[in-house]
């Protein structure tokens, strides 16, 4: 309820007095949140696909992080793939193309390596527009219900009748082609899922006596929301937003293969997309890294959400 | 309107005629079709100082009027008034400010201690946060009025940052009540406190509620289900039944002598320590009727064993006892009413209606209600019944209580 650094300064006063009294044994609401934190990430750790999971994740993090220190960035632009006419369809160990090259001379171990930083990019966008556009409305529906419900739940109904991806790519499609338009596209198409979710969890915690019981105290809404129902209702929000940070690559890559983003930018799908005239002749490597990155991306976001998922389940929580 | 007249004093909360009636909608255009009368027309003072207790079956409505009195839904009709200086004024027609000084003054603690703490908030953030609303203490102050108020409920600085689910039920319950005092309130709504807990943390409850309650001059209005808890608790007791009062009066004096029916029949469902292990408990039987259509007359005349062709029989009564007999219920296929008082049964075939005829003048239908019917007509596949009809029945008054029935001994002497 404290901002962190209230929390903080109190601690220090707090072990200034701490010699006064025998039954204090000092501790404060800052370490107490501090342990909670840690006993969350020690479940979460508990679990070994979780684990993995954490691991290529961090690893991709840390590839996209550092991807100019790995392969000189593109002049001008990064996310552009470089282009050597002169060494087009070469095999995997070639020297200077570790994972070879594709038909227009890519170099797939450029695109694999920046690719991460365009999926990081668009996870990141979209996951966390619709996570805050979402959550908005389906507050809203729930708290206010009548007709503001009624009509945004519908509104809900009509983006969920569609399904996900043909509605992306209709929306992408009529944006044109471009990876900012795959970005729009997506976010329009999934803040609909979160706003389901909060919804139905604020009509659940809504109920609950501790907001009566902040009533009584002669709180003020918009603090009974922030305090007692936001807090208590997040946590499947955040699991959903995880698994996203997956899906939303895996859509991304989708769109992008069929062609709907900038054709020679450095992105799974599109690299995919590109090497896939090959495989026939028996040129499998052009496709195959950048599918494989899309998959590994995926699958570890969904083993940290299902990980989460079960670290956060209230029966296990705090006992 | 119900206040003893040797209580010197004004009434810090009276209620005056509250009722709260909850709209059942149906249908894709939710018209409302009818409503479930939760409080129907209830009134008594609350003084400062004592405690009033409660009491009645669950879906009786007391939970229901303990929120209306609290001020967290505003009653249908009927009005709470707040004493503000010696001058009652009604809490729904208060202005903000005045509001808030109402809510400061009435603070509410809930059955259910793990559902009325925020699972996510420490005990200092759940027993401080009263006082930050108010901006009463901030910084180390907070700190320290939050330990001063967990010392008066028998707990200590070591919980102060700890979340509720690693404390015990009575321990929670505990906190529930220390937020509740932080405001010095004038008066406590207890929403069934201790119903929860084990006997002996009740008794530790209870206590603590009594020694609060001397300390500070709190009222109480404790809601309860058990009568054992509000014979040790309350000065005045309001036994309701079915969104309505059904006795009213000093504690003692009811324990002493239940004047309404019902009062004593919840008195002897309690089971006895003295009548040895053989002796079954007197329960109520039956279930409370839906008090979307409450009965007619008395309200508790379908479970009243004394009960009178006076009390309010009616066609209702009729098609409940219909549902219960298996083959009847199935075969009737309308019921047409002229009043509460008279209807048209209508059967699929002539034996099912012709058996009704016959069963509503035999023994398997209380006395009482067989002599309450003025006619019992068959017309082929028809049953008109009729039934006298009776006037709502109000409380009366007799030594300085109220009830809405009052056992006359001659009277069960001639139904024993």
């Amino acid at each position: 309820m404290q901002t962190w650094i209230e929390e903080l300064l109190l601690e220090n006063k707090m072990n200034e007095r701490a010699f006064d009294n025998l039954h204090y044994d000092g501790d404060t609401a800052f370490r107490v949140r501090i342990r909670r934190f840690g006993a969350l990430l020690g479940r979460l750790c508990s679990n070994p696909t979780t684990v993995i999971g954490l691991i290529i994740i961090g690893l991709m993090m840390a590839m996209a992080i550092f991807a100019p220190w790995i392969t000189e960035a593109n002049v001008p632009d990064p996310y552009q793939m470089p282009r050597d006419w002169g060494a087009v369809r070469k095999p995997p160990g070639t020297p200077g193309f570790l994972l070879g090259t594709t038909n227009e001379g890519g170099d797939v171990f450029y695109g694999v390596v920046w690719g991460s930083r365009t999926s990081l990019q668009l996870s990141l966008y979209v996951v966390g527009s619709t996570m805050i556009i979402g959550t908005i409305i389906g507050s809203l529906a729930g708290l206010l219900g009548g007709w503001v419900d009624e009509f945004l739940m519908r509104l809900v109904d009509v983006f969920l009748s569609i399904p996900e991806l043909i509605f992306a790519l209709a929306i992408a499609a009529v944006l044109g082609p471009s990876f900012t338009n795959i970005i729009i596209a997506l976010s329009m198409v999934i803040w609909v899922k979160y706003a389901r979710i909060m919804r139905a969890q604020v009509l659940q915690v809504k109920q609950n006596e501790y907001v009566e019981a902040a009533k009584v105290i002669g709180d003020t809404k918009l603090n009974i929301y922030l305090k007692d129902i936001l807090p208590n209702a997040v946590t499947p929000v955040t699991v959903q937003a995880t698994l996203d940070m997956g899906n939303v690559v895996l859509i991304g890559a989708t769109l992008s293969f069929i062609g709907l983003s900038e054709a020679g930018i450095a992105e799974w799908g599109v690299l995919v997309s590109e090497g896939q005239a090959g495989i026939a002749s028996g040129r499998w490597w052009a496709s195959t890294f950048p599918g494989m990155m899309i998959f590994l991306w995926a699958l570890a976001f969904n083993l940290v959400g299902d990980g989460l998922r079960d670290a956060l389940d209230p029966r296990t929580e705090g006992r | 309107m119900i206040s003893k007249k040797d209580n010197v004093g004004q009434p810090i909360l009276s209620i005056s005629d509250v009722a709260k009636h909850y709209p059942i909608r149906e249908g894709a255009l939710q018209r409302v079709v009818g409503h479930v009368r939760a409080v129907d027309g209830v009134s008594f003072d609350i003084f400062p100082g004592k405690t009033v207790g409660l009491v009645g079956e669950s879906g009786c409505g007391k939970s229901t009027l303990g929120k209306v009195v609290a001020g967290l839904t505003d009653p249908t009709s009927g009005s709470v008034r707040y004493n503000f200086n010696t001058q009652l004024v009604s809490i729904s027609s208060l202005e903000k400010n005045k509001f808030k000084n109402f809510r400061r003054n009435c603070q509410m603690v809930f059955q259910d201690s793990f559902a009325s703490l925020n699972p996510r908030h420490l005990v200092f953030d759940i027993v401080g946060r009263p006082l930050k609303v108010y901006k009463e203490v901030s910084g180390y102050d907070l700190v320290e009025k939050v330990v001063s108020l967990l010392n008066q409920v028998g707990l200590g600085r070591e919980h102060l940052y700890r979340y509720p689910h690693q404390f015990s039920g009575g321990q929670r319950q505990r906190i529930s009540i220390a937020r509740a005092l932080a405001l010095n309130p004038e008066i406590i709504i207890l929403d069934e406190p201790t119903s929860a807990l084990d006997v002996s943390v009740q008794a530790q409850i209870l206590n603590l509620l009594n020694e609060l309650q001397k300390a500070r001059n709190l009222a109480y209005l404790f809601v309860t289900h058990d009568l054992s808890v509000v014979r040790h608790m309350a000065d005045s007791l309001v036994v309701m039944y079915l969104g309505k009062i059904a006795e009213a009066g000093e504690t003692q004096a009811i324990f002493a002598k239940p004047y309404h029916p019902y009062t004593k029949a919840l008195m002897d469902a309690k089971p006895s320590f003295d009548e040895g292990q053989n002796s079954k408990a007197k329960g109520l039987e039956g279930v409370v009727p839906d008090p979307a259509r409450p009965p007619q007359g008395c309200r508790f005349h379908t479970r009243c064993s004394l009960a009178t062709d006076k009390c309010g029989w009616e066609v209702d009564d009729v098609v409940r006892w219909l549902e219960d007999t298996p083959g009847m219920f199935e075969s009737l296929t309308a019921v047409e009413r002229k009043s509460e008082f008279s209807a048209v049964l209508s059967f699929s075939d002539e034996s099912s209606a012709a058996n009704l005829k016959q069963e509503m003048r035999s023994e398997k239908l209380p006395a009482s209600m067989r002599k309450a019917l003025n006619k019992v007509n068959i017309n082929e596949k028809n049953v008109q019944i009729e039934f006298e009809p009776v006037e709502e029945i109000l409380l009366r008054e007799k030594d300085g209580r109220h009830a809405a029935c009052i056992i006359e001994p001659k009277k069960v002497n001639q139904e024993a």
